[in-house]
């Protein structure tokens, strides 16, 4: 059995996956209340299945881009349960997962919005290879890169704010099913090399390396 | 006697810029601890900034985790319960410790027991020697000035507090302004042996209450090097250490003095942060044999945020049957009770 977790937006994403079937999952908004409810309801797709911790023998987790408080929560759930039980861990961008909850039929540009003129991108050809590895770039420079690209979609649950023309536009609503057959047989990481894809060093930094 | 079991409690700290766990058997023993401190990363600017101490406990904390089990010997299946501090402090470093804990405890269905991070500083004490009371603790550190009155394990009344700067904080003010690297209070503390009081600086809320002050000093000391700069004379670095921890630590003294004779206290103990500078250490001893009560400093090792005392303050809020459910969250402002 596969577990689940995405917890970079604002909303919990998670599920329990077997034999390429969902047995449960979870997709639900939450209001600055992730820390008290997202281990709950991960238990709760345990408790309401009779599913044991020790029965889980691989864990997905979403590393970000997102909010930084956020990916926090889900990777420290994931990387401790992988340490404590020695379940094998593997990490994906929440880009990625974006793109792949969407049908191959043509490039897919995965954008969250990042505010201040910036996004978090990634795009991703039919045969699922990077055009561009996940990024933390400014809307005019993923603009230009789009522009020799031809035809593509984006995918994004920001719509309003990302001003960039596509062919298509598809919101977020990942296939959890979908997502882990994708990435199941990726290769494993020691749970304590387990950090969070920030894309992005802390505004302290930042104005450090500036000076 | 009916032979009691032993209990064996892991707590984890991460209110700040320190990744901690430890075990400790039956709220006085340590058994292992491991703390990695940020220190060297927040010195660079200037104090701790609290996205990259988040940063640091999501990466640090399962590696804390393991090399505490290593250093006890002990698997997570020995461990009888996880105490773990929920507030205050900062929340995205809380959260990091918080979700650590939760997840053992659903993993290894162990009881989970918030503790507060004073409360934790107050425990340390028991690892060193039981508790008498009614006792007084002196709550000393970079965010706390608190007097709280114990009655019995686990009955906390706060008699009074700072209200404005904590005195680790105004501490590490002052050392600003002499010229000292952040955290500057342990500095300060060691500069002002080599001086004299000789500048003047006024007494921080001299009243009835048991109340602190400290903002009032902090921008008297501002004040005061800024005139000597603008009169072109060279402010000796030694003596205002010297004056200014003499006024802090004064302050300090007469409001605990004032509890110890109202609350007819015959136990005092000093915990936090600033429970390890030099002057504080040695008034409050001189203070005890004055008024002729017991008082206890806890070594070292136990003033700076550490786990050992979230698990030992966990054992006395486990047996107080203060446990909570995986739906417990951080607060950085918890209120101790």
């Amino acid at each position: 059995m596969i577990l689940y977790i995405d917890t970079s937006s604002s909303y919990l994403y998670t599920g329990i996956v077997e034999n390429g079937k969902i047995v449960v999952e979870i997709k639900k908004e939450y209001n600055h209340e992730l820390s008290k409810t997202a281990l709950p309801e991960i238990v709760s797709m345990f408790e309401d299945n009779a599913i044991e911790p020790k029965e889980i023998n691989k864990i997905i987790v979403v590393n970000g881009p997102g909010s930084f408080t956020g990916i926090r929560i889900g990777i420290t759930i994931a990387k401790v349960y992988a340490w404590s039980l020695k379940v094998p861990i593997t990490t994906i961008t929440s880009l990625e997962a974006m793109a792949m909850s969407s049908i191959n039929d043509m490039i897919r540009v995965a954008i969250i919005d990042a505010r201040r003129e910036y996004c978090y991108a990634s795009i991703i050809d039919q045969k699922d290879n990077f055009i561009l590895k996940p990024v933390y770039i400014k809307y005019e420079e993923l603009k230009e890169k789009l522009k020799d690209i031809g035809e593509y979609k984006i995918i994004t649950n920001d719509k309003e704010k990302v001003p960039i023309s596509a062919s298509k536009w598809e919101s977020y609503n990942p296939d959890i099913a979908e997502i882990v057959a994708k990435f199941k047989n990726k290769k494993e990481v020691n749970p304590h090399a387990i950090n969070p894809n920030y894309l992005k060093l802390t505004e302290a930094e930042e104005s450090k390396q500036s000076c | 006697m009916k032979e009691k079991k032993d209990m064996y409690i892991l707590g984890i700290e991460s209110s700040c810029d320190e990744t901690s766990a430890s075990i400790v058997k039956n709220g006085t023993e340590e058994i292992a601890t491991v703390i990695s401190s940020q220190i060297d990363i927040h010195k660079d600017y200037g104090g701790v900034v609290p996205e990259i101490a988040s940063r640091h406990h999501v990466k640090n904390i399962t590696i804390v985790l393991e090399e505490c089990l290593e250093k006890a010997k002990m698997t997570m299946d020995d461990v009888d319960a996880i105490a773990i501090t929920y507030g205050p402090g900062l929340i995205g470093s809380l959260l990091i410790g918080l979700e650590a804990a939760k997840t053992l405890a659903f993993l290894y269905k162990k009881p989970l027991i918030p503790v507060h991070h004073i409360a934790g500083h107050i425990y340390a004490n028991s690892l060193i020697r039981p508790f008498k009371f009614p006792l007084l603790a002196l709550v000393v550190s970079g965010g706390h000035t608190e007097l709280i009155e114990m009655t019995d394990h686990y009955k906390f009344q706060k008699l009074g507090g700072t209200l404005d700067d904590a005195i680790g904080e105004c501490y590490d003010k002052v050392a600003r302004v002499i010229g000292l690297e952040y955290p500057g209070g342990p500095k300060l503390d060691k500069l002002a042996k080599l001086g004299k009081k000789t500048y003047k600086l006024p007494t921080p809320l001299n009243d009835d209450s048991y109340n602190f002050s400290f903002s009032g000093l902090k921008s008297a000391v501002i004040n005061l090097a800024h005139n000597e700069e603008q009169r072109g004379n060279k402010l000796n670095k030694e003596d205002l250490a010297a004056s200014f921890q003499s006024v802090a630590v004064g302050s300090v003294i007469s409001k605990t003095k004032k509890a110890i004779q109202d609350k007819n206290i015959k136990y005092l103990i000093v915990a936090g942060g600033v429970a390890a500078n030099q002057v504080l250490r040695h008034e409050i001893e001189k203070l005890g044999e004055e008024m002729n009560i017991e008082v206890a400093i806890p070594p070292m090792k136990y003033c700076t945020d550490n786990a050992t005392m979230i698990a030992a303050a966990g054992y006395y809020a486990y047996l107080d049957g203060r446990t909570a459910d995986l739906t417990l969250n951080s607060t950085s402002s918890a209120v101790l009770r």
